[in-house]
């Protein structure tokens, strides 16, 4: 027979280390972000997890369901509309992560000098990316008309004739992407800033002691410094360029003939409009995802390969 | 997070994916089953309905006093559900999927619903035989029994600047004269040219209103049931030809056309601005206009190429299965579909009846009558081939193709030849489902 306190201590440190857990100061946390969660799940979680289900039947009500299999993702890999959506949304995105990043380092570093007006010009440069993306699609829209529009009057006027901007497919492609950046490179330049001002001056100083040109300093200790910024804006602005779609479908509508239709835009009209078709419009969901966590994937894990060296 | 974990993460969303995917959202789609038949309303079944509605302008009142009749008259109340037109087809959709079907819908086609629709046998009498052109054909299920009324009819055509056109000297055709198409687009170039307008014709983008040109030439996507093939190759291709040239040649606005991407584009505003003689759309705009415009203007007869008259369109008043009580949504579609009514919404919203005995007898408009009567000549020159092309469950996808070819043809990606044979390809293809 065992004494008294050997059977008793099993049970004990369990019944203690369950109280500890349960304790107010260790669930509060837990029960201020349920309501959140719990909203997150319903509405974000679950209808992604369900995407990927749906992608696997056919619907055109959303009531009725007709199992396919993977004929979704056949349709659509042989469907040239689609195809050329998935090359638009690559052409864009790569533009839009490579000059996103190298402008907002450049304008980050030009912002964190110091000169009068410091101030003004980061707000300017931040003001995009406050407008509605509705607004921002008009207003170019306005300004780049072929006839009337601000910019073509402009260059009428001084001989330059009057490039259509958004009625030629490589120059539409060429706008969506300079509207992108007019509207995101604020934010990310504010990412970079933040990023710029971590780093200690006495680095700079110590540096500067040491004879290094500024190109030195920003080639061997700004740059690698900036490194898991630099990471994060990628990584975000890879999600915002496959994400693209308000801003162009005011601008463009996707045109002209298609020239500009990137995949989320594919996907709506697949989803939402007449002949409405549930299955294939998923299917190009799930596509965009594994494009979208593919390529952060790969990002994150050169990222981290990188600082590792 | 090791590799074990990791490992152990990728696969439990596998299993959760997998079995997930054994599970069938929605209901399994299963063979069609026959209509019901016609449905008695349960002894304690509400007299009350809802109507989902979208608007076009002032029909909105004319259907509010009608129903306040159809109210006094039945003991009945009657909730009107204004939606915007964009979202028509998903609100429908999502109340059909949460099991809250409106009892009555105005919609604009039937492709979507028919596997909703109530059966209003009940008032099969009020319904049989009373409406345009063989439209039984489409607002009937496979046993004959009425599924749908075709409520309003609209006409595609023309609308002329009079103000220009005096101002340049140059006539336009009225009501009983025809004019051709090459005679049309000489008068808007010269009215163009005198008034230094931007346009000669501006026309809506839309499948639906390049029909329009496409009948006139001869040819039209779909006829029959509305799920044959109609398309020929070479009017069509003529059409294609003509139409690109006036774009490319600035006759018609080009940027209008390649700048709305994949969506509908009306270029009202460039005829309110003055800024284009000639306007092609329908008579929807004809309220719209009397009150928007301040210049004189007036519709004009449609131009003929191989055939005159325009392209029908409209919308259907339906009601659903899922509808609470059945028989009374019934006696109201037969009431809003009555020659009374009818006749009231045409005078109140400058509508075109749909039923023939309005038609024949003609309706007395208090406003724009003239306009109306230049549409209404239209309808009776406009080719019966055109209205299965209309009522086609397939026209709104085949016509989303059409757009994009003749895109590829204004941008010098195709010729008009290539792109009526795709067109050709893109309508057997859909017709055959």
């Amino acid at each position: 027979m065992l004494p008294a306190d050997t059977l008793a201590a099993p049970t004990a440190a369990p019944t203690r280390s369950r109280r500890r857990w349960l304790s107010p100061i260790k669930i509060a946390p837990y029960l201020f972000v349920l309501p959140n969660m719990i909203v997150f799940g319903l509405f974000t979680i679950w209808p992604a997890i369900n995407m990927f289900n749906i992608s696997l039947y056919d619907s055109t009500n959303g009531r009725t369901f007709r199992w396919v299999g993977f004929q979704n993702y056949a349709e659509l890999t042989s469907n040239q509309a689609f195809l050329r959506a998935f090359t638009s949304t690559l052409v864009f995105t790569v533009a839009f992560v490579v000059l996103t990043t190298i402008l907002a380092t450049g304008y980050a570093i030009l912002l964190n000098q110091s000169f009068r007006g410091r101030g003004f010009f980061r707000a300017v440069l931040f003001l995009p990316s406050l407008l509605s993306a509705v607004v921002v699609g008009l207003l170019w829209g306005w300004i780049l008309n072929r006839t009337n529009g601000l910019l073509n009057v402009g260059l009428d006027a001084v001989g330059l004739g009057q490039p259509g901007w958004l009625i030629d497919g490589r120059l539409a492609m060429v706008v969506i992407i300079f509207v992108g950046l007019w509207i995101h490179v604020g934010f990310y330049t504010l990412i970079m800033l933040s990023g710029l001002q971590g780093i200690d001056p006495s680095v700079y100083e110590a540096a500067a002691i040491d004879g290094a040109s500024p190109t030195q300093q920003f080639l061997s200790m700004t740059w690698p410094l900036l490194r898991p910024t630099t990471l994060v804006v990628v990584i975000l602005a890879t999600i915002s360029g496959f994400q693209s779609f308000d801003f162009i479908w005011t601008l463009t509508g996707g045109g002209p003939v298609g020239a500009t239709t990137l995949m989320v835009q594919y996907i709506y009209e697949r989803a939402f409009e007449s002949p409405i078709r549930y299955g294939l419009a998923s299917a190009g969901g799930v596509i965009l995802f594994i494009c979208v966590f593919g390529f952060t994937l790969l990002n994150y894990l050169n990222g981290r390969r990188q600082d590792a060296a | 997070m090791t590799k074990r974990r990791t490992l152990q993460l990728a696969a439990f969303l596998t299993a959760g994916a997998l079995a997930l995917a054994g599970c069938a959202p929605g209901q399994p789609a299963t063979t069609t089953e026959p209509a019901p038949g016609p449905q008695s309303a349960a002894p304690d079944a509400p007299r009350e309905l809802t109507y989902v509605y979208f608007t076009d302008g002032p029909d909105e009142q004319a259907t509010r006093d009608l129903i306040a009749q159809f109210e006094q008259a039945n003991d009945a109340k009657v909730t009107l559900e204004v939606v915007p037109y964009a979202n028509l087809e998903q609100t429908l959709q999502a109340r059909l999927a949460g099991n809250n079907a409106p009892d009555v819908a105005r919609v604009a086609g039937l492709g979507p619903w028919l596997e909703d629709l109530a059966d209003l046998s009940a008032v099969k009498d009020e319904l049989d035989g009373q409406f345009i052109a063989g439209s039984d054909a489409f607002t009937h299920d496979a046993s004959g029994n009425p599924i749908a009324v075709f409520s309003d009819l609209t006409m595609n055509g023309p609308l002329v600047n009079v103000d220009l056109f005096e101002k340049a000297g140059v006539s336009y055709p009225k009501l009983g004269e025809k004019w051709t198409w090459d005679e049309m687009v000489a008068a808007a170039k010269q009215v163009k040219e005198s008034q230094g307008t931007e346009y000669g014709i501006a026309i809506d983008i839309s499948a639906h209103r390049l029909s329009t040109m496409f009948s006139q030439y001869g040819t039209t996507l779909f006829a029959g049931d509305g799920m044959e093939p109609n398309w020929d190759v070479a009017k069509g291709a003529t059409a294609i030809e003509q139409f690109v040239t006036l774009n490319n040649d600035e006759v018609m606005p080009k940027d209008v056309f390649l700048q709305a991407g994949s969506k509908y584009a009306a270029p009202a505003d460039v005829f309110l601005a003055q800024q284009v003689p000639v306007y092609i759309s329908g008579n929807w705009q004809v309220a719209s206009l009397s009150s928007k415009a301040n210049f004189t203007w007036a519709a004009a007869p449609n131009p003929c190429a191989e055939r005159c008259g325009g392209f029908p369109g409209g919308k259907f008043m339906v009601g659903f299965e899922q509808g609470k009580n059945v028989p009374l949504a019934s006696e109201f579609i037969a009431f809003m579909n009555s020659a009374e009514a009818q006749t009231h919404m045409a005078v109140e919203a400058n509508f075109l009846p749909t039923r023939n005995d309005l038609i024949e007898q003609g309706i007395e408009y208090t406003n724009r009558g003239d306009d109306m009567k230049v549409f209404l000549a239209d309808v009776a020159l406009t080719p019966d081939d055109t209205y299965p092309a209309n009522f086609s469950p397939v026209f709104g996808a085949t016509g989303r193709e059409v757009i994009a070819e003749i895109g590829q043809v204004m941008q010098g990606g195709k010729t008009a030849q290539e792109a009526s044979e795709a067109i050709r390809t893109v309508v057997e293809t859909n017709a055959a489902g």
